[in-house]
């Protein structure tokens, strides 16, 4: 029973990282107000860009940062034309998603299949990684797992909500009039925010491929993209609300495969659709019990509308 | 527009369906004339199943340089399939090859274009200008399956399947039944992953079924990734498609491996000599399918008795025969009566032994 906890655990933290740091991202982008649907795109991108670099350069961090590079590029595209132009957000991220999944698909062409020759290793943290049940979960992972699930959301919610910046950054996303009336540049923060944001869907990608799944094919992401854009609603926009319900996400997966494993007389259809199931409960159990939670799980006020100040 | 309309009337495309004719050969055509077209049902780079079929066109281009070849991967199965083989009628195809199952989606086309010669893998339905073909990957599997129950040491073997089909059924059956044949302790537990193509849910399958004692993974899929995790916890593990053991070549035991070239350069050249006959035809056991050589950490004796099988199945015979009962208990095939393939190709249920598909 504790092997299998274990074990449960530890693929969970594992599945789970991919789509926290992808929700991480999304978070960044929504904040400022605006939505990114383009997560699907950006992580086939940077999952292959990824591959292309190690198979070049066998160093995972040159990937990692190669695949980061990759989605802040496709993400500065998306923001040139959400922020700066002007475009619907909506539309312009689906064509973000069908370009990333298509421009993938054929510079990774001649990778599919290819085994990535350089990964992350496993970086135990001593004494930790042997306590019972959490300790390899936790504490025995790669290096990007711990920047995953405390680095960067603990980094994120102190400029978040302990820095004037973050305060600034917020006030784009609740009101831009405002916010541009007390003199702070909305076009910029919504600009590098989105930027960031999608460079941490690349990374999310490169991940993938440096870690979890070695190797590029086409279709390798198989709609975690989407999954993560609905986990930030579930997250209530914060940074560790992304990491918590990835985790939560990669808990409930791997719950339906142990369930099937261990045949439990449920159908493998339904065990399947826990995942799903989950979601849809998380996002609305806690708002229907507890009222207070619908202020604290509100979407920022200006969330996918763009700002013009010459039509105030 | 007009183009294409005076193309598809050309052909055949518009004749009402009332007026199809007879079941008739159809007529040779000159290999400078002639155009093949494949519909795909992934991308040809998706290391599996479509990748085998896309040597096989590599093959027919081979055989015949002076023939036109086209393809369209990613076919889904929807109304879009049948606007994607009209479009090949329409462009003036003699034949085409769907290399999955599209059911109504290439009947509708085919039943409308009588002087194009079709062929779905995986099909089901014959008619004077359609027929199908599939491969007996049983006999594969069962051969892999007696390796498995030799090598296995806790008798769980763990079996990665996509969606409760017959070709999962009967994949999952054989290995269990080979097992059984030399170790009847063995028994499998089946994961559906709701994929095809899903590494991350099938990197968490296999996890979960090796964390509940399987040491001996099997499945159907399109990717290497429960290799990967049998490499990585020192247990084995036999693939489909193609030969894995990059991936993970302490792990790797064999795979069901596929080869369609030789029956389409067949196919294509009956096509041009006017003796096309619609049929539908199973590829046998090493004709089109088989075992991939053993992995460097099959002890030989092992993979000696699973290959005496092999040969056995090659001079023609059926390991498929009865008793077999059901997951539920139920006596199917009594003792005596064999399954033939036919029996096999729609196989719906769990043979007693296999847990998780039912």
């Amino acid at each position: 029973m504790i092997a299998l906890l274990t074990g449960m655990l530890s693929t969970a933290v594992l599945a789970g990282g991919v789509l926290a740091l992808a929700a991480l991202g999304e978070v960044l982008a929504e904040r400022v107000g605006v939505t990114n649907l383009g997560v699907e795109g950006l992580m086939s991108l940077g999952a292959v860009i990824a591959i292309i670099t190690v198979v070049a350069t066998p160093n995972p961090w040159l990937g990692l940062l190669a695949a980061t590079m990759a989605g802040a590029t496709g993400g500065m595209l998306f923001a040139f034309a959400t922020v700066i132009v002007r475009a619907n957000q909506v539309l312009c991220g689906l064509a973000i998603t069908f370009l990333g999944l298509g421009l993938s698909a054929s510079i990774g062409h001649d990778y599919a299949g290819v085994p990535s020759p350089a990964t992350f290793g496993r970086v135990p943290v001593p004494g930790l990684s042997s306590l019972p049940i959490i300790g390899p979960a936790f504490f025995g992972q790669n290096l990007p797992i711990y920047l995953i699930y405390l680095v960067l959301p603990a980094l994120a919610h102190w400029v978040m909500f302990h820095t004037r910046h973050g305060l600034a950054m917020r006030a784009v996303g609740e009101n831009p009039a405002a916010a541009d009336a007390a003199g702070l540049p909305v076009t910029a923060l919504r600009f590098w925010y989105v930027t960031l944001g999608a460079g941490l869907a690349g990374a999310a990608g490169g991940y993938l491929t440096l870690t979890y799944v070695p190797v590029w094919s086409e279709g390798l992401v198989a709609g975690r993209g989407w999954i993560a854009l609905a986990l930030v609603i579930f997250a209530g926009y914060r940074p560790f609300g992304a990491t918590l319900s990835g985790l939560l996400f990669g808990l409930i997966t791997a719950l339906s495969f142990v369930g099937q494993a261990r045949n439990w007389p449920i159908a493998p259809a339904f065990l399947n659709m826990l995942p799903y199931l989950g979601t849809i409960a998380f996002i609305i159990v806690p708002v229907v019990v507890w009222h207070r939670m619908r202020r604290i799980m509100a979407a920022p006020a200006a969330l996918g509308v763009p700002y013009h100040r010459d039509v105030r | 527009m007009l183009g294409l309309a005076a193309g598809a009337a050309g052909s055949g495309f518009l004749r009402p369906p009332g007026l199809r004719a007879q079941p008739r050969l159809l007529p040779p055509i000159a290999e400078a004339d002639a155009l093949v077209a494949f519909g795909h049902t992934s991308p040809v780079t998706d290391g599996g199943w479509t990748m085998m079929h896309n040597q096989g066109v590599q093959a027919v281009r081979k055989a015949f340089p002076n023939l036109r070849t086209i393809y369209v991967e990613s076919v889904p199965y929807s109304a879009d399939a049948t606007r994607i083989f009209r479009q090949f009628v329409a462009e003036g195809a003699q034949m085409v090859i769907a290399t999955s199952n599209y059911g109504d989606f290439i009947r509708d086309v085919s039943d409308r274009a009588p002087d194009v010669a079709f062929m779905e893998c995986d099909g089901h339905a014959v008619s004077g200008n359609l027929g199908w073909y599939y491969i007996t990957h049983w006999y594969a599997s069962y051969v892999i399956g007696i390796a498995a129950g030799l090598m296995t040491r806790t008798n769980k073997i763990g079996f990665i399947g996509s969606f409760p089909i017959p070709s999962v059924y009967a994949g999952t059956n054989a290995v269990l039944l080979g097992a059984r044949s030399v170790n009847p302790a063995v028994t499998v537990q089946a994961i559906s992953i709701n994929a095809w193509f899903d590494p991350q849910a099938a990197t968490q399958a296999g996890t979960a079924l090796a964390e509940n004692g399987c040491d001996f993974l099997c499945g159907i899929m399109d990717e290497p990734a429960y290799l990967r995790v049998a490499e990585q916890r020192g247990i084995k593990a036999a693939m489909w498609n193609t030969d894995m053991r990059q991936y993970g070549p302490e792990a790797y035991v064999s795979s069901v491996t596929l080869d369609f070239r030789d029956y389409y350069v067949s196919q294509v050249r009956a096509r041009l000599a006017g003796t096309w006959q619609p049929q539908g035809h199973f590829l046998t056991l090493g004709n089109g399918v088989d075992r991939a050589p053993w992995g460097r950490t099959v002890p030989p004796e092992i993979a000696a008795q699973a290959d005496a099988m092999r040969t056995r199945i090659m001079a023609g015979y059926n390991p498929f025969r009865g008793p077999i009962r059901d997951a539920a208990g139920r006596l199917r095939v009594p003792a005596g009566e064999v399954m033939d393939d036919a029996r096999i190709y729609q196989w719906d249920w769990a043979v007693e032994g296999v847990t998780g598909l039912d």
